[in-house]
């Protein structure tokens, strides 16, 4: 009865939490068990990150056929994506209070995602505010596609280019070596398609209901 | 095209020109946020502080300047635009004439700040050349944004609303530069941030020039 | 700068490892008591939980597409 990728999500759900607790993790220091983390906290920022893209591209998609569903869409995914933006920021600033000392550093990475989400509120905004459906559709996603660029500008390139408490980034390189772990990638990239699919979901049953409601509603 | 556009331009400065009010109420704008700095501040003795206030400074007169771009035009002029120009003419236009706007009064706050506030820029060259890049950045970005919240209502509050999430990757790049620029560090560590924010000046009109064509049907 | 000392600390903590693995203080204890069975239990048990709601309320809105259209 139901699609197969549901189960998928089940499954890969539950192998998240189990195999995220049991399997060993590298012994590092400041981070310890908290490296755990990783497949509960930078999951949600990848998530973020996937629902977003959807939405853009929905938006683009209504640039080209101008079709409501697609701004229906659009307007679905980036509130999931939102969604996971609000729970990685509120995981992020409690890690980062154990482990950098501080709920909120100066970090391009943090600023990046501030921005993006900033700019996810202004678009919430303005789609409030524009009084009819076909306008709204069409500014909303006019500046989405435009002001998406600079986010990536902002969330891809700046941090390569700056200092970054994150691993991976300019400051600490050797730092990020603890993703190369072969156990904790086992778990980590499951995670990442776990809660994509989780969200998924839930913007699928949003866009059900939403589209019930237009239909009865005419 | 390119005829057209220095139409735009030449038409945008008479309009300018003829109704004196805007550009004097900009000039007192920035005359009297100089002044209260000065009365606060009297000497910004650290370099990081003095280049924040100059952008925050830049930052506001280009909103207040630009949010009147597509407001003060009246419903014949948009149909005369409609019947003989295309929108990417009349979008490209406006960025220039608004960039060159910007510059203009970025210049004249630059001096007016050195002024009165001390300067400790090193490299003025370098700075000059930020200004020149920040300036028309910021015009290419906000003169889209203007377009977007004069289809949207509430114009004023709008634009700040839909403009900061999508500016503070802009200016976190100038005033990288910038910064840089009083310290007066040698070209060749610019260059990337001066190749960065050169490219996000193509790609930003760029983005405009495929978009803008959306807001205009109305 | 203060970040800076952040980073040049993160850095040497980095490369700690490889000197010194087992003076790293990890949640031994709870492992070998199997304690951690029951952190995991529970959160299965919540896990299963939301998951079981979500999917009754996926079999509502398809109740609900399915009546609407034979309308």
């Amino acid at each position: 009865m139901h699609s197969v990728w549901k189960i998928v999500c089940v499954l890969l759900l539950f192998y998240t939490v189990i195999a995220g607790f049991l399997l060993p993790v590298p012994a590092l220091p400041i981070l310890n068990e908290t490296i755990r983390n990783l497949y509960f906290h930078v999951t949600m920022w990848f998530a973020m990150i996937i629902h977003m893209a959807i939405s853009i591209i929905y938006s683009i998609k209504y640039l080209s056929g101008s079709q409501l569903r697609n701004d229906l869409k659009a307007e679905q995914y980036a509130i999931t994506g939102m969604m996971f933006g609000v729970a990685g920021l509120i995981t992020g600033m409690i890690w980062a209070k154990f482990t950098w000392g501080a709920f909120w550093v100066n970090d391009v990475k943090l600023n990046g995602v501030a921005a993006a989400m900033l700019m996810y509120a202004a678009y919430f905004i303005l789609r409030n505010s524009a009084d009819d459906d076909t306008k709204r559709a069409r500014l909303s996603a006019v500046y989405l596609v435009f002001a998406f660029p600079l986010m990536m500008a902002f969330i891809y390139i700046l941090p390569r280019m700056t200092d970054s408490l994150h691993p991976g980034n300019g400051g600490n390189p050797a730092f990020g070596k603890y993703d190369l772990d072969n156990h904790m990638r086992m778990v980590f990239y499951p995670a990442i398609i776990a809660w994509t699919l989780l969200g998924l979901w839930i913007t699928s049953i949003r866009i059900r209901i939403k589209n019930l409601w237009n239909e009865t509603n005419l | 095209m390119i005829s057209q556009i220095g139409l735009i331009i030449a038409k945008e400065w008479k309009l300018e020109w003829r109704n004196r009010s805007a550009i004097a109420g900009l000039m007192v704008y920035i005359l009297s946020g100089l002044y209260i700095s000065y009365l606060s501040f009297k000497k910004i003795a650290d370099p990081a502080t003095w280049n924040a206030l100059f952008w925050i400074l830049i930052l506001f007169m280009a909103v207040n300047a630009l949010a009147k771009s597509f407001m003060t035009e009246s419903r014949g002029l948009q149909l005369f635009y409609y019947t003989f120009l295309n929108p990417q003419v009349v979008i490209i236009g406006k960025i220039l004439y608004n960039g060159i706007l910007l510059f203009l009064l970025g210049l004249i706050t630059f001096l007016f700040y050195a002024v009165l506030l001390g300067n400790p820029v090193q490299g003025v060259e370098m700075f000059l050349l930020a200004i020149f890049t920040g300036c028309f950045g910021i015009s290419s970005v906000l003169t889209m944004i203007s377009a977007i919240a004069s289809r949207a209502g509430h114009q004023s509050s709008m634009m700040a609303i839909l403009g900061f999430p999508v500016l503070l990757p802009l200016l976190i790049i100038i005033i990288h530069l910038s910064k840089n620029a009083i310290d007066g560090i040698e070209f060749s560590v610019n260059i990337k941030y001066l190749t960065l924010l050169l490219s996000l000046n193509l790609i930003v009109p760029a983005l405009a020039f495929i978009l803008f064509p959306y807001l205009w049907r109305e | 700068m203060e970040r800076n000392k952040l980073i040049s600390l993160f850095v040497l903590l980095a490369l700690l490892p490889s000197v010194s693995m087992a003076d790293v203080e990890m949640a031994d204890t709870l492992r070998s008591d199997g304690k951690i069975y029951v952190v995991v239990t529970v959160l299965c048990i919540v896990l299963a939980v939301i998951l079981i709601y979500l999917f009754s309320i996926d079999r509502k809105v398809k109740r609900m597409e399915d009546r609407f259209k034979n309308k």
